[in-house]
């Protein structure tokens, strides 16, 4: 069994406007600029990409058929930090962070998404064998 | 870029709350049964959709089997988001400078 280091994935990106500009156009504006033609379910169906502005609330997509989760709102402290609760595909149950910081004229965004593997493997094999072996003493004894 | 269809094997909601589980670590079907408002059988059925999509393995123990988080399908899944956020964040970038519409 080999070691997988699945560290975050960690972004930044420098935007031309305050931070809380910068929070409000990637919340409230998340329609307006999120790639939903490649990163959604429903591809060109989908109608509007919405995050609702509250601790719990979702982010989700719409299409004629009807909403679709994404995720759903750990953290909203406006207009520094986002933390969202990720439930797409593989990456269900890990978590992205976005805070936005004031950097010269404009913001410094920095995006991190954690939790792809939060363990050595090994150390879960450690739990794993306790599983494995008490059975195999309660037998034997 | 693909859309989210093609690793969608946790689109069911209760797949991922199976997937959850082993997250924390290798768990029998039995296990993860009483863990979850699921039956067994149903369970099992969750189980080889998400070894179909190589998110989760197996091993024998003895009589049973225990399921696992199958690494490389986390490490796929990281390289995806890894992409993934640099197409989304570039297109914030770009879109930031333009007033909303």
């Amino acid at each position: 069994m080999s070691t997988v280091s699945l560290d975050a994935i960690r972004k930044t990106r420098l935007v031309d406007l305050t931070p809380a500009e910068a929070f409000e156009r990637f919340t409230a504006g998340i329609g307006s600029w999120w790639p939903a033609a490649t990163h959604s379910y429903g591809g060109d169906a989908v109608t509007a990409v919405v995050l609702e502005p509250r601790v719990g609330g979702r982010l989700y997509e719409v299409t004629p058929e009807g909403e679709r989760d994404w995720g759903r709102v750990l953290a909203w402290e406006p207009p520094g930090r986002l933390v969202l609760d990720w439930q797409i595909g593989e990456a269900a149950g890990t978590e992205v962070e976005v805070r936005f910081a004031p950097d010269g004229t404009g913001t410094r965004v920095d995006l991190e998404h954690s939790g792809f593997g939060e363990t050595d493997p090994r150390e879960r094999y450690e739990s794993g064998w306790d599983v494995v072996l008490t059975p195999f003493v309660e037998r034997a004894g | 870029m693909q859309t989210y269809h093609q690793l969608d094997a946790l689109g069911d909601p209760t797949r991922r709350l199976v997937f959850e589980q082993l997250r924390a670590g290798p768990l029998a079907v039995g296990q993860l049964a009483e863990r979850l408002p699921v039956s067994r059988p149903a369970v099992s059925q969750h189980l080889r959709v998400l070894k179909l999509a190589g998110l989760v393995g197996d091993v024998h123990a003895g009589t049973r089997r225990l399921y696992h988080v199958d690494p490389a399908g986390l490490e796929s899944a990281r390289a995806y988001f890894d992409r993934f956020w640099d197409d989304a964040l570039d297109r914030f970038a770009s879109e930031a400078g333009k007033e909303p519409g």
